[in-house]
């Protein structure tokens, strides 16, 4: 498969800048097919940056970076209008958003208003000022960053907007050999200036559009549902996942399948990506914070008994 | 959490249980071996499950338990409290005696001193095992259920009276199945063994066990359906054979105080008889019904010795002067000869004595006045004939006029319900002669729905009449049955009559000189009807449907022929001359030709047995088949698959039957387990690569709604060889 072999290309780019890192490379372009965007959590310094401008470079996108403080206002993210005293009119200077791969760090240290402002134009891939509603140009993918280790002067981000991001994805340190290697290559200049895209913006659009027509079988979306169904119903579970949790692992689960070269989803898919989606959409209830027990695992025990689809539906 | 096996509160109560349910054990061994100190043998079982509960070492448990078996046999055959000098020496004495019998292997020798601590050791051993089951595997069922058996099996075929015992075994047994059952589950589920939780669950167990128990008790309870077996079985070992002095039920055995109940059919052969003519052979009568069955009123009346040759006197005499002879050879040994009908007299090699009593009618045979069992004799008759005539003419009101010697055939037991009299009635009803009345009854039961039958025959229960249930509850029975019924009824009418034993004609087997050689088995063993007519004599009748026998009639009336010979021939409803009478089926063919539905029904409740055999060998065979089906399951799906058309549906569908057979074969797939991570494990299992290949075809077909993409031809193999390999 063309798409398939394409999409290699771009994630072995990836990796030839951040070492030992391929799932959290194959799971960004699977957010960035499926029109989601990621959020990364964890501590700084483990090739965060790295990653998403690797990523802008290997397809050619416009990479933007907005690092997230606590005195940073709405406009400073979306953009701001000028009043030019030449032709006497307000120009619209676009703020950091609107490029087409988008570095969001450290987001939970800004006032929820700010927040707020990056989330809606994540959603709606537009911005509005002054009453004017401008389009984001596409692609449009943000990967913000969190870091789970500082909670002072924080602001953590709400579990409904939470909910917009498609994939929450732990980044974890890399092994000592792997970190050896990265120390090696960046040695006489770092790699990242040597990348070249080996994807343009239109060959993504496309292959974003391609993503659509992977096949989801009954039996498959039965198992989605059945999946989702069980987070809401688990004792320990205070909040469950929403519909559109079931439909961000179909749409996730279909990009996957295109990442290794299948024009259908498989349960294999399903479980694979399940903890990324719904980890953040599970509102756990103290008692599974006492018994040790996280969202992810949490997301496990329920594929382990949940039965996985084998057989074709016949009434339907 | 604690376990709930170191709740000593509720482990106490589970040793209580088992201490009952242990001394209901104890408690018919003791009763029927005679044995006694019933108390002290329950402190042993105490001692040694209250040891056994507070997990007392071995080291310190044997030593106490052997010393308490020395005690109590130092106190049960000494009557010393106390070890004396005296009673030690008794012991070492026992104890060298038993051994010695042991090791000379002269078991009558071992004292019973020994068998006791025999019993103890065995009762030592019980302990152990519950204690074991309890403790350990947290588990009594099969005790409980051995309990049962056991109690059931020494209820049914000895003295002991389980009516109670069985109740409290249920309770018992149920009672800590219940707390068992709890105990696992509570450790399956790690749930905290505190005394207040276990409460909440017993108590709902307790109330249940209560109110069932109390329902059972009071509810009103159905009587036996099944006869009591063990006539059934007793027959079935021969111990209610000939040897014994009876044939099993039906005979003429000693005892026929008790009749009913099924039989088994037994072709040993009792006698072979060269006669002209197949004929019923006599052995003795009975008098006396006790609404159970037969006994006799006066055992020696006034009795008649006869040697070879004397004439005898019957109550049937020799017709003229011409003898018929019939050669004898008895094949078993009975202190008696068997007779025909009309003899005149006996023949044997031996000198001896024929003693005849009129009551019985039986020839006992006598040699120095001790019983004889005669090997080979000969004996001469000439069957008597009845007039027709005569009959016709035996007056109903001459009944009230017969000599007191005939009341003991009109006995009849103050039990006997009324409906009996009634119906006796209303079967005379319409023929104004003795003779006719006894035909009337005579041939009342072959057009009445009876039912010939050896199998599934009730057994009166312990308020209810023999006669009284066939006649009107059942229906259905044998010569026992039919004649008992007969004679029965006949008294109700005021006509004497008796019940007869002996044997029907049997078989032929050869003919020798102009005479048939006749084998007469167990089978043959039959009762039937002698009835007193007025003016006339006894004369024998024949109730039983299916039977031949039949007083020969003298047509000697001065009207046509035709009509009375048709009317007056005391033919059976369907004589089949070669009729094989112990043969149900030979009975039913009564005047109403049944349907085939009735047909059916008759045939399934006939070989009900069979069926029910049958029905169960196929199940278990099923069963077999169904637990070792995977071995043979891979030699019938290859075929079966190979010969179905190749696309993607068969595929899909030996796929999945792959599937089961894998599981069947030990590799589970966990319900949360893909197919594709599964089929790796299945390779690494066996080796192979070929479950991956396939798994990779199924997914695309289903899951990717590709079912044109499989080449199932080219799958067959891989298929085939995974197939092949869960039969291993």
């Amino acid at each position: 498969m063309e798409a398939t072999e394409r999409l290699g290309k771009v994630i072995d780019n990836i990796e030839k800048v951040i070492i030992g890192k391929r799932e959290i490379a194959e799971l960004s372009l699977v957010a960035l097919l499926s029109h989601g965007h990621v959020l990364l959590e964890d501590v700084p310094g483990v090739g965060k940056t790295m990653l998403v401008r690797a990523l802008a470079k290997s397809v050619g996108a416009d990479f933007k970076r907005i690092q997230f403080t606590p005195d940073l206002l709405p406009s400073d993210v979306v953009g701001v209008s000028i009043y030019n005293p030449k032709d006497m009119q307000f120009h619209f200077r676009p703020g950091p958003i609107m490029g087409n791969i988008v570095l969001a760090d450290e987001i939970n240290r800004t006032s929820p208003k700010t927040q707020s402002a990056l989330l809606e134009a994540m959603e709606e891939a537009s911005v509005t000022t002054d009453g004017v509603t401008m389009q984001i140009p596409k692609p449009f993918f943000v990967m913000a960053t969190q870091n789970p280790i500082e909670y002072e002067g924080t602001y953590p981000l709400p579990e409904a907007q939470l909910d917009r991001f498609l994939l929450r994805v732990k980044m974890g340190y890399p092994t000592r050999e792997e970190e050896i290697e990265v120390l090696t290559r960046s040695q006489p200049i770092p790699p990242i200036e040597e990348l070249e895209s080996v994807l343009t913006l239109e060959e993504l659009l496309k292959l974003q559009e391609e993503v659509r027509t992977i096949r989801v079988d009954d039996t498959i979306r039965t198992y989605i549902v059945e999946l989702a169904t069980q987070t809401r119903r688990d004792p320990y579970v205070y909040l469950g996942v929403s519909p559109r949790g079931s439909i961000a692992l179909m749409k996730a689960a279909q990009a996957y399948a295109m990442l290794k070269g299948r024009n259908y989803v498989t349960p294999d898919d399903i479980q694979y990506l399940a903890k990324f989606v719904f980890g953040h959409r599970i509102m756990l209830r103290s008692e599974a914070r006492y018994d040790g027990i996280t969202a992810e695992e949490l997301t496990e025990r329920i594929i382990a008994k949940t039965r996985v689809p084998v057989q074709r539906l016949v009434n339907q | 959490m604690t376990s709930i096996r170191k709740n000593k509160v509720f482990m106490g109560l589970l040793y209580i249980l088992v201490f009952l349910l242990l001394s209901e054990w104890l408690r018919p061994v003791i009763e029927l071996t005679e044995t006694g100190h019933h108390g002290l043998f329950l402190v042993f079982v105490a001692l040694g499950l209250i040891m056994a509960f507070f997990d007392i070492p071995w080291w310190v448990t044997a030593p106490l338990k052997l010393i308490y078996i020395l005690w109590f046999i130092v106190y049960v055959y000494t009557g010393n409290l106390f070890f004396t000098a005296e009673s030690l020496a008794f012991v070492m004495e026992q104890a060298s005696v038993s051994l010695s019998a042991l090791f000379t292997q002269d078991w009558q020798q071992t004292t019973d001193a020994f068998r006791t601590v025999l019993f103890f050791a065995l009762l030592w051993m019980a302990i152990y095992l519950i204690h074991y089951w309890v403790s350990f595997r947290l588990s009594i069922f099969l005790f409980y259920l051995l309990t049962v058996i056991f109690i059931a099996v020494l209820d049914t075929f000895s003295p002991y009276s389980g009516d109670a015992a069985i109740v409290r075994i249920m309770v018992i047994g149920l009672l800590l199945a219940g707390l068992l059952h709890l105990a696992r589950w509570m450790e399956h589920h790690a749930a905290s063994a505190k005394t207040e939780k276990l409460l909440v669950f017993s108590i709902p167990l307790l109330m249940l066990l209560v109110a069932s128990t109390a329902l059972a008790f009071y509810l009103p309870k159905a009587e036996p359906i099944w006869p009591d077996p063990v006539p059934y079985i007793t027959s079935y070992s021969g111990q209610g054979g000939v040897g014994q002095g009876g044939v099993g039920r039906i005979g003429y055995g000693v005892d026929d105080s008790q009749l009913g109940g099924s039989f088994v059919s037994d072709d040993t052969t009792v006698f072979r008889a060269e006669v002209e003519e197949g004929q019923y052979w006599k052995v003795e009568v009975k008098d006396v019904y006790t609404t159970k069955g037969w006994e006799l009123s006066e055992e020696d009346a006034q009795q008649q010795l006869y040697q070879n040759g004397d004439e005898v006197a019957t109550d049937f005499p020799p017709a003229g002067d011409e003898r018929s002879s019939a050669l004898v050879d008895m094949q078993l040994s009975f202190p008696f000869v068997l007779y025909p009908y009309g003899t005149a007299s006996f023949l044997m090699e031996e000198t001896l004595d024929y003693r005849y009593d009129p009551i019985q009618q039986r020839f006992d045979t006598l040699q120095e006045n001790a019983a004889f069992e005669p090997d080979v004799y000969e004996v001469f008759y000439s069957e008597p004939s009845f007039s027709l005539t005569a009959l016709r003419e035996t007056d109903v009101a001459e009944l009230a006029d017969l000599p007191p010697e005939y009341d003991r055939y009109l006995q009849l037991p103050d039990e006997l319900p009324e409906r009996v009299g009634e119906l006796a009635e209303e079967i005379a009803t319409g023929s104004d002669t003795v003779y006719g009345q006894a035909q009337a009854v005579e041939r009342y039961f072959g057009t009445n729905g009876f039912e010939y039958s050896q199998s599934d025959i009730a057994v009166p229960a312990e308020e209810q009449d023999y006669v009284d249930q066939f006649l009107f509850e059942t229906q259905r029975g044998y010569c026992d049955n039919f004649s008992t019924s007969m004679v029965v009824l006949l008294r109700s009418l005021d006509i004497p009559a008796r019940w007869v034993k002996g044997f029907n004609e049997g078989e032929v087997i050869d003919t020798v000189d102009g005479y048939d050689v006749y084998e007469v088995t167990n089978n043959n063993a039959h009762s039937w009807v002698e009835a007193y007519m007025p003016g006339v004599g006894w004369m024998m009748f024949e109730p039983t449907i299916g039977f031949t026998g039949a007083s020969s009639i003298d047509f000697d009336l001065e009207i046509d022929t035709s009509e009375p010979e048709e009317e007056e021939m005391p033919d059976r409803p369907d004589p089949e001359p070669e009729a094989q009478p112990e043969q149900p089926d030979s009975g039913t063919g009564a005047d109403a030709e049944p349907t085939t539905g009735e047909q059916f029904l008759a045939f399934v409740s006939e070989q009900a047995g069979k069926l029910i055999a049958a029905t169960i060998a196929l199940l278990l065979l099923a069963l077999a088949l169904f637990k070792i089906r995977k071995k043979w399951m891979p030699k019938v799906l290859i075929p079966y698959y190979r010969r179905k058309e190749a696309d993607a549906e068969t595929f899909e569908k030996a796929y999945l039957r792959l599937l089961k057979q894998l599981e069947l074969y030990g590799i589970k797939r966990a319900p949360g387990q893909t197919l594709r991570s599964y089929a790796q494990y299945v390779d690494s299992f066996f080796g192979t690569k070929e479950m991956t290949e396939l798994t990779a075809a199924y997914e695309k077909s289903v899951y990717g709604g590709d079912a044109q993409s499989v080449d199932w031809p080219k799958l067959k193999e891989s298929w085939e060889n995974l197939i092949n390999r869960t039969s291993g």
